[in-house]
């Protein structure tokens, strides 16, 4: 069974061409995968679609089989709270510690206090940052926030994590340590589909690609073909 | 992809999960007393903003209250001026002692009188030069030109109208006083002050309405993008909105004491002066304040008024950044 499924997706904005056209491909559960192409070609809107910041024009998209359209008002919410996300530009509260950073899925779930302590110090731990729970994000390098915004993705151990070009901002050796990060994931169960338009590191990681181009999906290339 | 990553999903079974109903009750209560707290800690931040907002609101809610303490000031008074629904009867200058002290003897047989005091025309000149600045001009009196009064106490509940008009048929009745219309007049603008308060009070409780919601809209600008993370994050619209209401009613809460404060100020400036008006009718009068109970209501409402103002503000920025909702 597939985790997520796209059926045919379009979606459409009044007076441009769409941002994604009769889009349809499946994604197993543990499996991490990238979305690549030009600027426009529709991989952030691919990824608001599994968020449920946006709603397909036409199609259907499924989590866990569940037709995503069907998810109506408060319950929203509780679909967020089963996909993780990474942010480009991290989304760190300032004025807070990197503790509280990465404890707000947490709160936002209800889970006690203790448990959350336990939860954060852990995956503070797994992403390198053990230690920095109270410095606050300004504190730490580009790299590091970035770091905080994959423990607050991972904390509540999403079934799936979307990263939108997490390494946008990162130099070279940067953005190597986030993948190789990232790509951890899906060893402790959680899917992971990250947007990127950088080819070159997408084609490192050996992962299987989805490439966009004008909201068109014309090409699903395994890890074998891109190591060939 | 890795065949070996999709087979490989231990953290599935340890996802994060609600718990128990005890455990749920108690990260329920563990956010609202973060909220309450560090919503506390925001206002504190910025004590001048934080100031002039409660003083606006102060000031909304002083007077209205003010208002109406005031009004329940002057009922006790007039309730006791109402009370007391004597009759004066002014005997003619002929009149002696003696007949005085008889007619008062015969009036007190009459069922429809409680009582009746005698006061001789020199009792009357001393209250006279006590109660006034004439007492100069008055020395300088060849004689006293005031005659016997006696003051007749009403029996029964009735206001004394037909008792004063049976008065004025006595042969040594000159005058007679009575204040019955004086008293149903003021009886009338009281119940329009009451009337007074509550439309002044239901507008300026709007005004507080107002003034926190837009206070608490200004706050919700400056942390839009956090609104807007917690929101990606999963928050439910409660979550997101528990902060800001906590704020809300901390305002109307500070509002409250802050009103209340200046009706103390107030109340001490107007004591003094309002002492010595009462005394120069010969009456002795203190302002009573809220009482406890009183204070309870007010700071109570006050704290609602503050929540209700954030609520729609809230709901207002909510309803506007639900993209999916639709």
């Amino acid at each position: 069974m597939a985790l997520l499924r796209f059926d045919n997706v379009t979606k459409s904005y009044p007076g441009t061409p769409p941002a994604l056209s009769e889009v349809s491909f499946a994604v197993e559960e543990g499996e991490m995968l990238f979305v690549t192409g030009h600027s426009g070609a529709g991989k952030s809107t691919l990824l608001r679609l599994v968020h449920l910041s946006e709603r397909p024009s036409r199609g259907t998209v499924l989590v866990n089989e569940r037709n995503l359209a069907k998810v109506r008002g408060r319950k929203v919410p509780l679909h967020r709270r089963q996909v993780g996300v990474v942010f480009q530009d991290h989304r760190l509260l300032t004025d807070r510690s990197i503790y509280d950073n990465v404890a707000l899925p947490l709160l936002i779930a209800g889970t006690p206090g203790a448990e959350v302590g336990k939860r954060v110090r852990t995956v503070l731990d797994k992403v390198g940052l053990g230690g920095r729970e109270r410095s606050l994000p300004m504190q730490l390098s580009t790299g590091e926030q970035q770091r905080v915004g994959i423990a607050r993705a991972i904390v509540a151990q999403p079934q799936l994590l979307v990263a939108d070009e997490p390494t946008g901002n990162l130099d070279p050796q940067l953005a190597a340590e986030i993948m190789q990060l990232l790509a951890s994931l899906p060893a402790l169960g959680t899917t992971v589909m990250i947007a990127s338009h950088d080819l070159a590191l997408v084609k490192r990681m050996r992962r299987r690609v989805l490439v966009l181009d004008h909201g068109k999906l014309v090409d699903d290339i395994s890890p074998e073909d891109l190591a060939a | 992809m890795s065949k070996s990553e999709a087979r490989a999903k231990p953290a599935a079974a340890e996802r994060v999960r609600a718990g128990g109903l005890g455990s749920r009750l108690r990260a329920w209560r563990e956010q609202h007393l973060y909220s309450l707290v560090s919503s506390l800690g925001r206002l504190l931040q910025r004590p001048v903003a934080t100031a002039l907002t409660v003083g606006v609101m102060a000031v909304a809610i002083a007077l209205p209250l003010g208002l109406a303490l005031a009004l329940g000031n002057l009922e006790r008074f007039s309730g006791s001026v109402s009370e007391s629904r004597e009759i004066g009867v002014f005997l003619a200058p002929g009149v002696d002692a003696a007949r005085a002290d008889a007619l008062a003897g015969e009036l007190r047989q009459r069922p429809d009188v409680a009582g009746v005091a005698v006061r001789s025309p020199d009792e009357g000149l001393a209250e006279f030069k006590a109660m006034s600045d004439l007492a100069g001009a008055l020395d300088v009196l060849e004689g006293n030109p005031l005659p016997f009064v006696l003051v007749v106490q009403p029996a029964g509940s009735d206001d004394g109208s037909a008792l004063a008009a049976s008065l004025r048929g006595l042969p040594e009745a000159e005058v007679v006083q009575h204040d019955a219309v004086w008293r149903q007049r003021l009886s009338a603008w009281l119940a329009f002050g009451e009337r007074v308060v509550q439309v002044v009070g239901l507008l300026l409780g709007l005004g507080v309405l107002l003034v926190v919601g837009n206070t608490v809209r200004l706050d919700i600008g400056a942390r839009s993008e956090e609104i807007a993370v917690l929101q990606h994050l999963g928050a439910t619209d409660g979550f997101v909105r528990r902060p800001f209401l906590y704020l809300g009613a901390w305002y109307g809460l500070a509002a409250g004491l802050a009103a209340l404060a200046l009706l103390v100020v107030a109340g001490l400036a107007l004591q003094g002066r309002l002492t010595a008006l009462v005394a120069s009718y010969g009456a002795q009068f203190a302002l009573a304040g809220p009482g406890w109970q009183g204070t309870g209501l007010l700071l109570a409402g006050a704290a609602a008024m503050g929540w209700l103002g954030a609520w729609l503000a809230t709901g207002h920025h909510l309803r506007r950044t639900r993209p999916t909702d639709v």
